[in-house]
């Protein structure tokens, strides 16, 4: 687009070019990391590393039809009210985050107009229709919210 | 009834808190007879004055300091509902040292201390059933102020469309302000509000207008994708008395049998259409005496075969009188709205010079990323607009309309149609993946109508303006002086324009918004990249004496999918900036507005930034952390020789906080 070249901000180039294209307030003491929480969570698994079924997907789907979509879209991208639940800024909100904190925020506030109406498995499964949505890989065993599992489970936007 | 909460709540502050005193402002001395106006330091109206500019002359924050600034305070917003908000998207208003927003699932009201955020008073409303069946729930954008001079209110509509009158000192009901100091905005229609008040479709989440003593009320209804029926609640605009809470006047948005513009609505289909209202901020110019309304689509989003014809005020540009309510001009952006283009923004008023010529113009951004501008007193084009032919659909039952008008200036300041060329190509390989994602698609230019969804293809047209492109609401701001407009926009929010039949059962329209079933999904993105190429979102600068884009910047840091990304790395990606529309605030020398989304970058923590732009250039001149997002447009003000600003942030699992910001204190000598 013509209106590119009519950036004046800094160029990136690479690793190197992140780091000069940080602004100067932000300091430049360490090179960009994807997240710090590493070596705190050695046992984390994340969103790449197949923690939902497709048939939960499945259900999950069902689910997010009979309520969800209704502001959000079958297509996911949200409207004029609801936010997209696909796409940068989705995913950028969620990178590093557990799946419990997802869970959580889904339980509590879902949908807005009867927030609590969804079991935590129902929001379980929902959660499973958004990561098959957004391109991570089903498996063989299911996602569950028992037991504080969903603590161990990162929301991670980059493939490893 | 269900009105009972606000009283227990409020009194506790109230009978203790000395800063009320202290509260009542310099304006109390002022009556309401000149516009609203931040030339004192104050933010009084939404969008700091009436004529949508988000501007304030206060210079103590500057490209040398900004990157200084400290917390002054936090107001974190959770236990003002029943459970926690993550959509905070007010922007507050500051009189006399004190600061008024909503907040809150169920749209409390609060006053703050503006030099220490401390709670000085709270009103809240239990609507119960009429609140949770509310289309437009949650905090709301924010609230009126008015005084006389002598007493001061704070005006808000509540979810389930009350509009209550509060004394600014005291938080409680004004009670000779309509019934006990509230009008029900679901009676007091030309047409009843169906199936009944409680669940009956219609509401508002903007702020009330107060312009001189009236008060203009918008309405706004759920999503319009996927409508139950083509038949909907009519979303008429109204005037009420300030004082009184009396209706002063009505707008028919769509008109009635026997007015203007009734026949554009073929088969008298004007008779079961409904929405068409104005869900953003309203825009008044207190001294001409004028009001601008900007429309929203009629119902159904996407599919217009129930109401065939232009549709007017559908996404139109109505001037009506502020004491009467009587239209003065209109223009019509989008004949026969078929793509969701909703105007979003608040018209921003402006008093420019083009050739030599003074001009009152107001100019309005939209989704489109299209500034329109015009004459405001007589509603001409500034600059010329042309008829272009547009495409015309093969949805059966839908009406088209042939051409659609385009201003001629200034250029597009954001991407509306996608075409091949708009697609990601980082690499060779990345761009062969986003060419195979979008054969899904149909693609073309701006108006490519939408399509029947089948599930060989295409699914659906594939388009950035629709729904959540450009601008919406949170608008421009516009400096007086200079006569530049600044225009956040999103360049990377993809809509998929596909049809369906409905389900039965669903909707009586003979298609709503939707994908084939069986259709292969997957959302518009290439291995996690987004499929639009950047720049994601950005700010531009507009002359508006010349019609020219002086300069445009990308706004937000590199999303970490792209800066971490296998398949970029070693390619150098300048700053691609963020999807988002997000407000801005234009002081006398800085243009500033935070990041719509969060990124991990160290040293810095994970979250966003709150970025300072010379308004001269565009040049990044500061920038402080923000724990999320920036949800709600910033805003200014000082109190005791200090600057402060202010602004909303949630979003992910950070629910809404209210932050603000000041120099920081020099060290004692």
């Amino acid at each position: 687009m013509s209106q590119f070249p009519l950036h004046r901000g800094l160029r990136a180039a690479g690793l190197l070019g992140a780091i000069i294209a940080m602004p100067l307030w932000a300091g430049l003491a360490a090179a960009p990391a994807m997240h710090t929480t590493a070596g705190e969570r050695h046992n984390d698994r994340t969103t790449w590393d197949s923690v939902f079924s497709a048939a939960q997907a499945g259900r999950g789907e069902t689910t997010y039809k009979q309520l969800c979509a209704r502001c959000h879209m079958e297509t996911l991208a949200g409207g004029d009210e609801a936010g997209e639940l696909t796409g940068s800024a989705f995913m950028s909100s969620w990178n590093g985050q557990t799946l419990a904190a997802l869970h959580e925020r889904i339980r509590t506030s879902m949908p807005t107009d009867t927030p609590g109406v969804y079991s935590s498995q129902q929001v379980t499964d929902v959660i499973a229709y958004l990561l098959h949505f957004n391109g991570f890989p089903p498996g063989a065993l299911e996602l569950t919210h028992t037991n504080d599992a969903l603590q161990n489970i990162r929301f991670v936007t980059t493939p490893p | 009834m269900t009105f009972s909460r606000c009283s227990a709540a409020c009194l506790v502050l109230l009978a203790v808190s000395p800063t009320i005193l202290r509260a009542q402002s310099p304006r109390a001395q002022s009556p309401r007879t000149a516009p609203f106006t931040t030339a004192g330091g104050e933010w009084p109206s939404h969008t700091g004055d009436t004529r949508g500019t988000r501007y304030s002359p206060l210079d103590q924050i500057t490209a040398a300091n900004f990157s200084t600034l400290e917390v002054a305070w936090r107001f974190k917003t959770d236990q003002l509902g029943p459970r926690p908000e993550f959509k905070l998207e007010g922007t507050p208003l500051m009189v006399g040292n004190v600061l008024y927003t909503t907040a809150g699932t169920r749209r409390a009201v609060v006053a703050l201390d503006a030099v220490t955020g401390e709670l000085l008073w709270m009103h809240s409303e239990n609507e119960g059933a009429r609140g949770a069946a509310a289309p437009r729930p949650l905090s709301g954008r924010g609230l009126a102020y008015w005084t006389d001079g002598v007493s001061a209110r704070i005006l808000y509509v509540t979810p389930g469309y009350r509009l209550v009158a509060l004394d600014a000192q005291s938080g409680v009901r004004i009670r000779t302000f309509g019934d006990s100091g509230a009008v029900d905005l679901k009676r007091e229609m030309d047409s009843p509000v169906l199936p009944d008040l409680e669940t009956g479709e219609i509401g508002y989440q903007g702020a009330p207008t107060v312009a001189r003593n009236v008060v203009i009320i918008g309405a706004a209804f759920r999503e319009g994708g996927t409508p139950k029926s083509y038949r909907n609640n009519k979303g008429d605009i109204r005037g009420f008395d300030v004082r009184t809470g009396k209706r002063l006047w009505t707008f028919h948005t769509i008109p009635r049998k026997g007015e203007f513009g009734y026949d554009t609505w073929l088969n008298g289909s004007a008779d079961n259409a409904g929405n068409t209202g104005v869900w953003t901020q309203i825009t008044a110019d207190e001294e001409l005496g004028l009001v601008y309304l900007p429309i929203e689509s009629p119902t159904g989003d996407y599919y217009g075969g129930h109401r065939p014809g232009d549709n007017l005020y559908g996404e139109s540009l109505v001037c009506v009188d502020l004491l009467t309510g009587v239209r003065k001009w209109h223009y019509q952006l989008v004949r026969h709205p078929i793509w969701d283009f909703d105007l979003a923004a608040a018209p921003i008023l402006a008093d420019i010079t083009v050739d030599g010529k003074a001009i009152k113009s107001v100019a309005l951004p939209t989704k489109q990323g299209i500034l329109y501008m015009f004459d405001r007193v007589t509603g001409k084009p500034i600059w010329p607009f042309e008829e272009r032919a547009v495409e015309r659909g093969d949805v059966p039952g839908e009406w088209y309309a042939p051409t659609q008008p385009m201003p001629t200036k200034p250029a597009a300041y954001a991407r509306n149609g996608v075409l091949p060329s708009d697609l990601i190509d980082f690499t060779p390989a990345l761009k062969e993946a986003g060419l195979a994602a979008a054969s899904r698609f149909k693609l073309g230019p701006i108006f490519t109508p939408p399509v029947v969804s089948k599930a060989e293809g295409p699914l659906a047209t594939f388009s950035n303006g629709p729904t959540n492109g450009g601008s919406n609401w949170p608008g421009g701001s516009y400096d007086p002086d200079t006569h530049m407009l600044y225009l956040s926009a999103t360049n990377a929010s993809p809509s998929a324009l596909g049809l369906v039949v409905p389900a039965k059962g669903v909707s009586d329209m003979d298609y709503i918004r939707g994908f084939a079933p069986g259709a292969a999904r997957g959302g518009f993105t290439v291995q996690g990249l987004p499929l639009l190429k950047p720049p994601y979102g950005t700010i531009t600068a507009i002359d508006l004496d010349k019609g020219d884009i002086v300069w445009q910047v990308p706004h937000g840091e590199t999303p970490d999918a792209v800066r971490n990304h296998d398949a970029l790395k070693g390619i150098a990606i300048p700053r691609t900036g963020q999807a988002g529309s997000v407000g801005t605030l234009v002081t006398k020398t800085l243009v500033i507005a935070g990041d719509p989304e969060v990124t991990t970058l160290a040293p810095r923590p994970r979250g966003a930034v709150l970025r300072a732009y010379d308004k001269a250039t565009g040049k990044e001149v500061g920038g402080v952390n923000l724990p999320a997002p920036q949800s709600g447009s910033p805003m200014t003000y000082t109190v005791g020789g200090k600057q402060y600003l202010v602004v909303a942030v949630s979003g992910g699992p950070y629910s809404g906080e209210y932050i603000a910001f000041r120099l920081p204190t020099p060290s004692a000598r």
